[in-house]
Formats: C-alpha cells, structure tokens, sequence
C-alpha cells in the first residue's frame, strides 16, 4: 500500500465509478489497468479503467486557436488545468481482511477517496487460483469496450504472472460461446496477448 | 487405427458424461477424449449413483455449440492456444450408447449404508446384470469397460462352459460365450463371402467339441471342416476338426468311394431307397422344378406301394411302355406309370412328369436301390448319441440336389431319434438325451419362405430346443431365411453385411436394431464381428479369434493334458 494515489474520486455507483487526475505520462493509470480504492472501513474495491477521458475548457480552446504556441505554455496547460483527466472504472471485486470477492463491493467508495494503481502482487493475488468469474461483470456490461479492455487487463495479468491465462480464457468462452460476433471480436483482440 | 492407439486411454479414465437421452432414443455422452480414440461398438460403463449401466456406442456425431464454430476455421484468425481452447470449448463429438444391462453396485465402501447392503446381497442374492430399465443421471461419468467389466458380463476363459470367441476392440479383453446356452437354443452365423465365416464356425465347433457341451453334426457341403484344407485366399495350411480331435471327430463321406481331401472318410454313407420319404421330394420342388400336383402323386404312391416300399416301386416303373389289346387298341403296359396312375386315379401326366423329373434322384450313386444290412445312417445317429462329432463331407457330391436330399433325410431322421429319447426320457426316466448340435450351410437352401414349412430344420429351429436338437445356422444371405426361423435364433453372430436386407435380417426381433444397423454395415471385412441374441447378455463388437497354431495351443495346452485326457482322445 505504499504506492502513490493517481488521482481521487469524483463519482460513484455499485458497479464504477469516474476518478479525475492530473495528467502526467508516467503515474496516469493505462486504459486496462486494474486499480484500486481504499476505503474507510479497512476494505478496497478493485476496478478496471476502462474509459479516460480529456475535456476542454475555454482556455484550451484559446490556446488551440492561437498561433505561436510556446513549449512553457503547452506544458504549464497541461500540469494546471483546471479541468483534470477523468478516468472512468468498472468494479471487479473488492477486498475485506482475507475475504477477496469477485462480485461487486457491497457500498461504493465515496467522493475524494483516492485512487492507487495495483501492483503486479496485488494483481496477480486477486486472480489467484485462477479465479476470473469477476469477468462476467465486464462482458455483460454491454457499454463496455469488452474486447480491447480485456485483452489490455490480460496483458497486465501475464506481466504480473501467477495466473494461468487459460483459465481466463476458458471463462470468456464459457459466458460468451452463445454469441458468436462478441466472442469472435473478444478472442481477436485476445490473441494479441495469448500466443 | 491400431490397437495401440486405443490403449492411450488408460483403464478407467473417464471418457465423457452423460447429457441426455433415454431408453428410446439410447443415451448421448458427451466426449472428453479425441474422438479417434472411441470407435463404434465400443463397450463402456456407465457408473451413477449405485448402479452400473453398460452400453455400446452405436454412433458418434459431431456437434457445435454454433454452427459458424464448426464452419469457420479459426487458424490464422486467432493465436494457437486460443484457437484450441475455443475449439475444445465449442466443437465438441457425443457418443450414442445403446443402454443394455445395469448392475447394481451397492454404497462405496466406507459408506454407512455399505455394510447393510453387502450383508443383504450376498450369495444368490448377489447383484446380477439386469435388462436396462431407467438411465443413469445427467454428467453420469463414462467409461471404457475394463477387463472385469467384461468379466462380469461375458464371463472368462477359465470358466467352466465359458469360451472365448474374440476380444474388444478397443481395450482388447475377452469376450465369452456360455457353449451351455449357446447349444440350448438354435444359433446363426451370418457375413458376406469373405467375411470369415468358415474360420468362426471352426473356431466355435472346436469349442464345442472341446467343452463337449454338446454333439455335433455338420453338414459340410465343401469339405471344409473335416480334414486339413488349405485356405482360399490366404493360402495357408488350416487344421481340420478330425485332425485335432481324431477319436471324437468322425468323417462320414457321402458315396461309395468317396474322398474327402484325398482321405479316405472313417464311414460311408448310403441311402437306401426305403429311407427316401414324400416329404423329402417336395423339398425338392425348386431344384427339380415339380409342379404342384407332385404331393398328390406322391400320396397315392404310398398309399399304393407304403411308406417304405413307395420310391422304389416309382423307381422301377417305366414311361411310355403300351401293350395291345385283343381289340387292338393300345392301352398302358403294366409296370408303366401310365398303367399305375389310370389304376389309381391319377393324373397320367403328372404322374409320368414326376417319374422323368425324379430320375435325376434315382441316378444318384450314393441311393442304393437294394437293402443291405448296413445300416449308416443309423451308425451316424448312434455316433452321435454316443457323444461322439459326425462331420458329413459331401465328397464330389456338391450339388445343391445332393445337399438338399441328405441333409435333410438325415435330419429328419435325427429328429425322430431324439424326440423318441426325449419322450422316454420324460416318460420313462430314462438316460436324458445327448444334446445335439447341427450345423447347416448354405442355410437359406433348406430354410428359404417356400421351403421352411417343408423341411425337418425349420421344425428344429421352432420345436425342438425342448427335444435337445438346435441348429447352428451358417449363411451370407440371411434374409433369405423364413423370418419364423430368424427370429428363434438365440446367438447370432454376424460379420459384415453389405445388403440392408441382410442386416435387417440380422437383426429382427432384437432390441435397439436401428442402433445396431448401422454397425453391422460398417464391420471390417475380417475379423470383426458383432454377438447378439438371447445367448448372450447384451450386443458387442469383438475381434474374432484367429483360427491359427495360438488357437489351438490356447485350447488344448500340451503340457496341461492330464493322462486321463490323453486315454480320452485315443478312444479308450
């Protein structure tokens, strides 16, 4: 639990919420990777970011207008925008002492709370034993980029090791074999990461 | 594939589960093995909660959880572990199994209720295979049937009356038939030429001989069995009944100076005209083309002549023969047909047309016109009620004639023999008869639709089970055979059959013959055959024994030959 918050929550439900952070190539969470939210009561939910968006705002649209833009301006935007990078994430399970469940967490973490990317041991301790039923969450989500988003969680799960990449997809077959375009577009992108 | 490959299966391994079916539709399991590794007709075990069911696959069906996985290859599409994975997932092969026994095998031990339910099954109430009744439950796991499976069901070898007439194909285990109700009932061995069924029959007739469950009689039309012969297609050297069994084995050859393979038969056999009856005329309807005035005939003949004088007075009745009268006018010859028929009744040309047609008959060199004290045919008989085997080779007599006209006057004479014991047996207590085994090729001759009603076999095959009397039926055109006939064959063992006609033959009146159709049609040539019938508990595919020198070492061990044994076979 020592490493740095991303960023801090701006909304929540059950089953995601929308974190905004600073932008900044090296800590900003990648679309795909797991984070996770610590909450008050000593618990912590795990979530996928699937979604990160970049708004504008009048000053940015000035500087997109105007010509001459020096390297000292663009960067000083970026590092003290006034509106930050908004990361959207689906829940994947939550923790509470040794109780790791893949189920959605029972309350959603509250405003402000911050945000810390997982770690390859936190990663590879949530699917241990080869438990992926927290992936029906992200395929029956049908507002989810389920393909691209899986095949970039897997590749941090074969990074992290531990996991054995079949049982995963094993899972996704299991849930989707009745509905051939999903699968067939899932298994696709899946096959970057599986060889 | 070979046998090898089938071994990849380790004994007991499951192979799949049940998921659906029922007695009607037969049972579908899913597989869990490549699909090359399960043929059809393999014997599996079915294991659900207490109970054992056993089966044989009848069909293996590929099927797709979608259509489009099974029509849209996915290699270059998708990365080889996903491509497999998807594959094993999706695309997948079920079994048909055809439900036949179930056995119930009572708790695990270690079980609360195990030690009750062995104390309740012990001894005669010790669980037996059952007719299938109910289906084992959904996800029931499915095996390949071990050797004590097929123990359990077929028996072994070293059981007394048990003989082992090939093995699974699959996991190569012996399969046995029981030669005690093998020889209760009358039994059939079918296949197309070629398919073997000269070798089986061999290998079964041994068997018998050797078990001495019965005597044996074999109507060897082409001098097969008897002595040593050489094989037709192979080539090969093949051991003659006679050979390996010289003091219990009797070849009887048809004919004065008959000889079988270049041997000399140890009895001759000769028909007198006395032993020639009406019926065994009509049974010649086909072959000498007689008309249907011929039972008329023939009737006014005994009633004129008797039952044992009739045929020879026929015999020497002339054709065409006149004399002339005072008045001049020309009238028949006494001694003519002509002259016999006017004085009885009868239809001048139908009786002259069965003379001319029945000289074929007269001129056979083994029916002796005169009486002699030599009775064969009755040595024949007591031979066999002494226990002993009779091979009849027909010699150089191979025509369809000779076959008909002394097979079945021979076995009418058998019958009336052991329906006579039998009676007096059930009567009289006395000795039970011997029971008696014939062996017919070329079946279909004898017990086609026109000729069955007429001749002593269909009797045997319906009637005379109670008489001791069954028939082992060789033929490779079974739907030639009257269906009354068909359907009292307790054993049937069949090769491959190209004729649906024939497979349906086959099959009639047995239980799951859809499933089994289709098995039959896809035998190998050689070698493989498929058991079915009353005589044994449920349908299986075996490769059939070869019938070589292993054969006969496995059957008569050289060194195992007790002393007695040895007396035995030199006669004593």
């Amino acid at each position: 639990m020592t490493s740095i918050a991303i960023g801090r929550l701006l909304r929540a439900n059950t089953s995601g919420c929308v974190i905004g952070c600073q932008v900044s190539p090296q800590e900003a969470p990648a679309f795909g990777q797991m984070v996770r939210i610590p909450l008050e009561d000593g618990s912590q939910v795990f979530g996928l970011v699937h979604e990160i968006h970049i708004d504008d705002d009048g000053l940015v649209r000035q500087l997109a207008g105007s010509t001459n833009l020096s390297e000292e301006i663009i960067e000083d935007n970026r590092r003290n925008r006034n509106m930050p990078v908004e990361m959207s994430v689906a829940f994947i399970g939550w923790q509470s002492g040794i109780t790791l469940s893949q189920t959605r967490p029972p309350r959603p973490p509250l405003s402000l709370d911050k945000i810390y990317p997982c770690s390859d041991d936190e990663v590879a301790a949530f699917c241990a034993g080869g438990r992926f039923s927290y992936l029906r969450m992200l395929l029956r989500n049908e507002e989810l980029p389920a393909a691209d988003l899986l095949a970039a969680h897997l590749l941090q799960v074969r990074a992290a090791g531990g996991a054995d990449l079949e049982n995963a997809l094993h899972e996704m077959i299991a849930l989707l074999k009745d509905d051939y375009p999903q699968l067939m577009d899932l298994l696709s992108a899946v096959s970057e990461v599986v060889e | 594939m070979t046998n090898n490959d089938m071994n990849l299966i380790p004994e007991g391994k499951p192979i799949g589960y049940v998921v659906g079916g029922g007695l009607k539709d037969n049972l579908s399991v899913r597989l869990t093995v490549p699909a090359e590794q399960v043929q059809e007709g393999g014997f599996v075990v079915l294991e659900s909660g207490n109970w054992q069911f056993y089966g044989l696959v009848t069909d293996l069906q590929l099927g797709a959880s979608d259509p489009r996985y099974a029509e849209m290859p996915t290699a270059g599409r998708l990365s080889p572990t996903v491509a497999r994975l998807l594959k094993e997932q999706t695309l997948y092969t079920n079994l048909e199994v055809l439900p036949a026994l179930m056995l119930e095998r009572g708790p695990e031990p270690g079980a609360p209720d195990y030690e009750a339910w062995t104390r309740a099954h012990q001894n005669e109430n010790a669980p037996r295979p059952l007719p299938i009744k109910t289906v084992p439950s959904h996800h029931a796991l499915a095996r390949l049937a071990s050797a004590g499976d097929v123990a359990e069901i077929f028996g072994t070898p070293d059981e007394k009356g048990y003989f082992e007439i090939g093995r699974t194909r699959e996991q190569d285990h012996p399969v046995c038939i029981n030669l005690d109700k093998f020889v209760q009932r009358s039994s059939g061995i079918f296949g197309a030429t070629g398919s073997g069924k000269s070798f089986l029959t061999r290998i079964i007739l041994a068997g018998l001989i050797k078990h001495n469950a019965a005597s044996v009689l074999v109507f060897d039309m082409h001098n097969e069995y008897g002595f040593d012969d050489t094989a037709s297609d192979t080539g090969q050297a093949v051991v003659g009944l006679r050979s390996k069994f010289p003091s219990r084995v009797r070849v009887v050859g048809l004919g004065r100076k008959s000889t079988i393979r270049g041997k000399t038969p140890d009895l001759t056999l000769e028909l007198h005209d006395s032993d020639i009856q009406p019926e065994d005329i009509e049974l010649l309807a086909r072959e000498l083309n007689l008309r249907e005035t011929t039972s008329t005939t023939l009737d006014a003949l005994v009633h004129s002549f008797g039952a044992v004088k009739w045929f020879h007075e026929f015999r020497q009745m002339s054709i065409g023969a006149m004399v002339e009268g005072d008045d001049g006018k020309k009238s028949p010859a006494p001694g003519s047909v002509a002259f016999w028929a006017n004085e009885n009744g009868v239809n001048v040309a139908a009786a002259e047309g069965l003379r001319s047609k029945l000289t074929r008959v007269f001129n056979r060199p083994y029916l002796l016109q005169e009486d002699t004290s030599a009775d064969p045919l009755k040595e024949v008989i007591e031979a066999l009620r002494a226990g002993q085997h009779v091979i009849l080779s027909f010699g150089d007599y191979e025509s369809d004639l000779d076959y008909l006209l002394v097979s079945n006057l021979l076995t009418r004479r058998i019958r009336e023999a052991w329906e006579e014991s039998t009676n007096e047996f059930r009567a009289h207590g006395k000795a039970e008869p011997r029971p008696l085994v014939i062996a017919v090729e070329e079946a279909h001759k004898l017990l086609n639709r026109e000729m069955a009603a007429q001749t002593s076999f269909s009797t045997i095959a319906r009637e005379l089970r109670k008489y001791y009397v069954t028939l082992l039926i060789i033929d490779q055109r079974p739907s030639q055979i009257y269906d009354e006939v068909m359907s009292q064959l307790g054993t049937r063992v069949s090769g491959w059959l190209g004729d649906e006609n024939d497979i349906a033959a086959v099959l009639s009146g047995l239980a799951g013959r859809d499933a089994l159709r289709g098995m039959l049609a896809r035998l190998q040539p050689k070698e493989e055959v498929l058991l079915l019938g009353w005589g044994v508990p449920m349908p299986i595919l075996v490769r059939s024994r070869r019938y070589d020198q292993k054969f006969w070492d496995d059957l008569m061990p050289r060194n195992s030959r007790s002393v007695e044994q040895s007396i035995k076979d030199l006669g004593f």
